[in-house]
């Protein structure tokens, strides 16, 4: 799961004497928050975010006074003063996990992609994670999600799967959640069907535990991690 | 008394899905015998079911899309579209006769010879998108019968009410566009629930936005739920739409105990859902109701619940 199957490759960018007012248009026009600033050669150097304008933008608390002089400098603002130099990026060739991962560690919204000169060839934001997520989940699919409690043990998805696939139903995904209980698992199988009655029953007649709907959870990780 | 209409055909029950299905004939047995054992055949108009025109069918599902089922019928397949869809070589027939008796009922109500009516038919429909045939649904029997309102009795304003416990992603999508179709559904919360479709967010699209209303529901709850999420959503909906003729996706399978979902509904509380149901029509379409039977696979509960709901409709 490489990053350049996933990633936006007709990246909307700036040059480093943009006016910040271009960028902002060029961001609401695009509706997107991010963009890479690159030399004429294609060659990174930085990125500029909805935020970063916004906080170059003055303050509903600027008085009459002081309006003028701040307007012309506002109006002065070129990328290059505001945008954040050498930027994270990553390679086409780091993955998805890479990417999922490090936006979690550096609490940012979107990575450039370069080759190995450092010129530009993509962007990848949270929406496309989450797009590669809801399909990873086949949500998109009419389908029915269960969510059984397991030992932690080897040789439980098999018995599971081999009870849906007994049945003559499609699997859409099958998730497995950590840090249960202790030397628990929860599956989650996605079953490509309306008809889960059955299949319902004959888990519980393997011994497994259908949990209650409402104690569902995907979000087991340790907060802050 | 109303003068109400009930659909029931034999050859509802050809369409057999083989072994254990939960979709099975003897659902319609049930809600017959439902009826027939309170008495109530004789307070009801009985139609038979007669073969449509094409072009009811086509005006939903693409003309390609009706000539594969009925080449699967031919060829003799047992499965159409997905493993849910289990078919015999009656199925094709079966299912153009629910359609067409839904139409043929649709007329007398429109004609004014019955004031309301309850279609017993199967397959149900509003699974089934424009292409594809989905959870035990072939064609989209409240869809044909929304589009033959709109085009053969220029109604303009058609409400469909939709308590199956299932969200109609069929008939949502279908009318998504569509300002003069509004498709309210209150189902099970889809996280939890077969087809993944139904969120509150789900509101239609261009012309049509604003003109789809979804009420999920999570599960465990029931009548208190439906209660406060039906005088929320669906009352005012429709208070400010104004439907001309109300149609019912009918689905039974909310009821507490119908296993095909964790929610709740005791069978009060169905009976309240049709008795408000009926007071709209009364307010907006001149008491002109069409419900059509969707899932409910209880066959322990189903006949009470049908003999309710006819009841209702009868308002005796």
């Amino acid at each position: 799961m490489f990053i350049d199957k996933s990633m936006t490759k007709k990246v909307i960018t700036v040059e480093t004497d943009t006016t910040i007012f271009e960028a902002k248009e060029k961001m609401e026009k695009n509706n997107i928050r991010h963009l890479p600033v690159v030399e004429k050669d294609n060659t990174l150097v930085g990125i500029i975010t909805d935020r970063d304008i916004r906080s170059a933008m003055p303050s509903i608390t600027v008085t009459d006074q002081d309006s003028a002089k701040e307007r012309e400098r506002i109006f002065k603002l070129q990328v290059k003063d505001i945008m954040t130099r050498n930027p994270v990026a990553i390679s086409s060739t780091n993955t998805l996990e890479d990417a999922l991962l490090l936006i979690q560690k550096m609490r940012v919204g979107a990575f450039p992609v370069v080759d190995p000169q450092g010129k530009l060839k993509g962007i990848i934001s949270v929406r496309d994670l989450i797009r590669a997520f809801i399909n990873v989940l086949g949500i998109e699919e009419p389908g029915t999600l269960l969510c059984i409690l397991v030992e932690d043990k080897i040789g439980q998805i098999k018995r599971i799967v081999n009870a849906i696939t007994e049945e003559n139903i499609s699997l859409g995904s099958i998730l497995v959640a950590r840090h249960w209980e202790e030397g628990k698992k929860a599956v989650f199988p996605y079953l490509l069907t309306i008809n889960v009655a059955r299949v319902k029953k004959k888990l519980e007649s393997l011994g497994f535990v259908l949990l209650n709907p409402m104690e569902w959870t995907l979000d087991q990780l340790p907060k802050g991690e | 008394m109303k003068r109400t209409g009930f659909l029931y055909d034999e050859r509802f029950l050809l369409h057999v899905t083989g072994f254990n299905h939960p979709e099975a004939p003897d659902r319609l047995v049930a809600a017959y015998r439902g009826i027939a054992e309170a008495g109530l055949l004789s307070k009801l108009t009985v139609i038979r079911a007669s073969r449509p025109k094409l072009k009811w069918i086509e005006a939903v599902h693409s003309p390609k899309y009706i000539w594969r089922l009925e080449e699967a019928c031919i060829l003799g397949m047992n499965e159409f579209d997905c493993s849910d869809n289990l078919m015999c070589e009656d199925t094709f027939e079966t299912a153009l006769l629910a359609a067409g008796g839904i139409l043929d009922t649709l007329k007398l109500v429109m004609e004014g010879e019955i004031d309301d009516a309850f279609c017993a038919v199967r397959p149900p429909g509003h699974h089934a998108e424009v292409n594809r045939a989905l959870g035990f649904c072939y064609f989209n029997n409240v869809a044909i019968a929304a589009r033959y309102l709109q085009r053969e009795w220029s109604i303009e304003r058609v409400g469909i009410v939709d308590f199956d416990v299932h969200h109609g992603n069929g008939t949502q999508y279908i009318f998504e566009r569509d300002p003069t179709v509004f498709y309210y559904s209150i189902h099970e919360h889809p996280s939890f629930s077969y087809p993944g479709t139904g969120h509150e967010f789900e509101k239609g699209s261009g012309p049509g936005h604003g003109y789809t209303l979804n009420s999920p529901v999570l599960p465990g709850k029931g009548d208190k739920e439906y209660k406060e999420l039906l005088e929320r959503d669906l009352f005012p909906a429709f208070e400010r739409f104004k439907p001309e003729v109300i149609l019912v996706s009918a689905g039974f399978d909310a009821h507490v105990d119908d296993n095909m979902s964790s929610i709740k509904l005791s069978t009060e509380g169905f009976s309240w859902i049709m008795e408000k149901i009926a007071e709209m029509a009364e307010k907006y379409s001149q008491g002109r109701i069409i419900s059509i039977l969707e899932g409910g696979y209880s066959l322990q509960r189903l006949p009470v619940l049908i003999k309710n709901h006819v009841e209702i409709l009868l308002r005796q």
